[in-house]
């Protein structure tokens, strides 16, 4: 791919302490959230960002927007590293960063209108005043498809969907060139999801805009993303083109997540062989050695549990971090 | 096979500040012994209130159960005494909630609430309901069972929590269980776990079960037959392979082509159904779906269609299915 990056996320960690007593806070054990992720993500991209709940993918995200902190790792934004900038440096940075969340009933709040919701990052980070800021709000409720006379309204009189696009109005506003969608679909009925798909796909084309899509469902994020990135337990375990990773997963738990998704066609299902994973993932507070995943792996041999694999290219860009792929032992 | 659960013209209403919710009106289906049925549909599709009346826990007020029969092996639910029907609830009929954090009390152990329904309905004692129950955990996949019967609620995971909801519901091998999006609150790997192990159960114990779900993979992976649900109403019903295949209802149609599948190449774009849900305090005239379909004529707007058999054991409520030229089949 030739366009430029967006944004390049380097060996990114989050640990979240654990601390105990009342007045000296002794940290105890950490919580790792995320362990040492690296992925970049180029201009009119969107990099899907897969796992189950507690993976770290939101704290992923959260991280490239400075609301967390990294422990360690760079995020490179424009050429500089968010993660060393100030909060006052990082203000005229944000705005070119935004989030899109996961639910559309918590995140707007309820006593603005509609068009106090998406002016404010416009209030705030621009002087777009008086006729122009009508203007500019009619513009964007227009790209979401919502009419303009619904500016007045507040959040408890838009559905769910509609609710959702103000949430994308919102995040437009300041014409980013990255959006974090934090799980925009989960909140959503099945036949409303497509809408706001399509808006998002159709958004990407009109601006250009990066995304990192974060989401669970696997249809989803094969429909909408160019490159996806497997998470487990904090670290990425593949990383590849959306249609190598779904044609050809090479590491055991994308393979298990892929079997474990159901296809919407009986006849499908009835020849279908389902890898069904033993227990669940364990705790991120003291993760097994070696590879994270190997006590639930069904193909785990003797060097899991005592070597860590990194990822690693396994040919024409595919990445992935298993022992079974290694070729190079020391 | 002999019809266990038959379900005849269900009307559930909610009287509200705002008006009457009309969130069931006129259900009816059967549920045959053995057999796995699925109710899919929307948020607010009515699927949930029909389940909660089959067992008469509709709060009431707000909600009533205007009329339908609920007929269980035979006897209708709806005419039976209060005492009488508490001898159905978990012991001939159970169900398994959405949402294991809350179905469980918090204050008690989990052998405790897990030998309640053991004492009640299988009359045992304190001691003998305890070790029931911890082969009862044991059966649904939870290691160290003797102690974990101990356990409190939040010492266990989402998963296994839905677990212990499942033991729960098949501790009295109840004719019927009932599971109402048992998976949505879970990851992925941990549906596919569970729902291996409600489908290995009812196999083994014989025992029916109907499927609430919004997922329509789930509903393709694990139900015989399927009555997709809109508005508090039947739109379609037929077996599984059927509906799936050869959709009579535009709702169908438009809910299998909105949703992006892994088996099939990618679509450059989804097919989206446009607007909204209908408001069920004043649903549209005549069909339901009506101001959403693409398809919709003249009469959609006047008449309310019932379900009509299209082919043999295969029912839409739909005009223009029945008028036997389905334009969404020649695409």
């Amino acid at each position: 791919m030739a366009e430029e990056v967006v944004i390049e996320v380097n060996n990114l960690t989050k640990y979240f302490p654990i601390t105990s007593g009342l007045f000296l806070q002794r940290k105890v054990a950490e919580v790792r959230a995320v362990d040492g992720v690296t992925f970049a993500i180029h201009r009119g991209e969107t990099l899907g960002l897969v796992g189950e709940s507690g993976c770290g993918k939101t704290t992923v995200g959260k991280c490239i927007l400075q609301l967390y902190r990294a422990t360690s790792g760079e995020v490179m934004f424009h050429g500089k590293d968010l993660c060393q900038l100030s909060e006052k440096e990082l203000r005229p940075l944000r705005r070119k960063l935004q989030v899109i969340f996961q639910d559309p009933y918590d995140s707007l709040n309820p006593r603005f209108t509609a068009a106090d919701i998406i002016g404010e990052p416009l209030q705030i980070n621009s002087d777009v005043r008086g006729r122009a800021f009508d203007a500019r709000i009619g513009e964007l409720l227009d790209i979401v498809g919502l009419a303009p006379y619904m500016a007045d309204r507040y959040p408890h009189e838009f559905s769910g969907g509609q609710r959702q696009r103000l949430g994308v109005a919102r995040a437009l506003a300041l014409q980013p060139d990255f959006i974090v969608c934090d799980e925009p679909l989960s909140a959503l009925d099945v036949s409303i999801q497509a809408q706001i798909i399509n808006l998002l796909d159709d958004l990407q084309e009109k601006f250009g805009i990066a995304y990192l899509f974060i989401s669970h469902d696997l249809s989803v994020v094969r429909h909408i993303s160019d490159r996806v990135g497997v998470m487990y337990l904090g670290k990425m375990m593949e990383l590849a083109d959306r249609d190598e990773i779904y044609k050809a997963p090479l590491h055991p738990y994308t393979q298990a997540l892929l079997s474990a998704v159901p296809i919407p066609d009986p006849a499908i299902e009835a020849e279908r062989a389902v890898i069904v994973l033993k227990g669940e993932v364990p705790s991120p507070i003291n993760p097994p050695s070696g590879c994270v995943f190997h006590p639930r792996c069904p193909k785990a041999f003797e060097a899991c549990p005592k070597v860590v694999p990194l990822l690693e290219d396994a040919g024409s860009g595919h990445q992935v971090a298993c022992l079974l792929y290694k070729t190079s032992w020391p | 096979m002999s019809t266990l659960l038959d379900v005849r013209n269900l009307t559930t209403h909610f009287y509200t500040q705002d008006g009457i919710v009309r969130a069931v009106n006129g259900i009816s289906f059967t549920v045959d012994k053995g057999e796995t049925v699925a109710l899919v549909g929307e948020s607010g599709c009515g699927k949930t209130v029909t389940s909660l009346s089959i067992l008469r826990l509709i709060a009431q007020p707000p909600g009533k159960i205007l009329s339908g029969e609920i007929l269980f092996d035979g006897t209708d639910l709806l005419k039976l005494p209060t005492e009488e029907m508490r001898k159905v609830r978990g012991a001939r009929i159970s169900m398994i909630f959405q949402e294991p954090m809350s179905s469980l009390n918090p204050v008690l152990t989990i052998g405790r609430q897990l030998s309640e329904p053991l004492e009640i309905h299988r009359h045992m004692e304190r001691e003998q309901a305890l070790k029931e129950s911890a082969n009862l955990l044991k059966s649904v996949g939870i290691p160290q069972a003797e102690r974990r019967i101990k356990d409190y609620p939040h010492h266990f995971s989402g998963g296994m929590r839905q677990r212990v909801m499942i033991a729960m519901a098949i501790s009295c091998q109840p004719q019927l269980v009932i599971a109402d999006e048992p998976t949505t609150a879970v990851d992925v790997t941990i549906q596919s776990q569970l729902l291996e192990l409600i489908r290995g159960i009812t196999h083994d114990l014989g025992t029916s079960l109907i499927l609430i779900t919004h997922n329509l993979g789930v509903v393709a992976r694990y139900a015989q037959r399927v009555y997709v649900m809109y508005a508090g109403v039947v739109a379609e019903h037929g077996p599984a392979l059927e509906v799936y295949h050869h959709p009579f209802h535009p709702y169908t149609v438009g809910l299998l082509a909105s949703v992006p599948r892994l088996d099939e190449p990618r679509k450059l774009r989804l097919a989206p159904i446009e607007g909204q849900p209908p408001d069920m305090i004043c649903p549209p005239q005549g069909c339901p779906f009506q101001p959403r379909c693409q398809y919709a004529i003249p009469k959609c707007a006047a008449d309310k269609p019932g379900l009509a058999e299209i082919t043999p054991g295969h029912f839409a409520a739909c005009w223009v299915a029945s008028s036997g030229d389905m334009p969404w089949q020649k695409k």
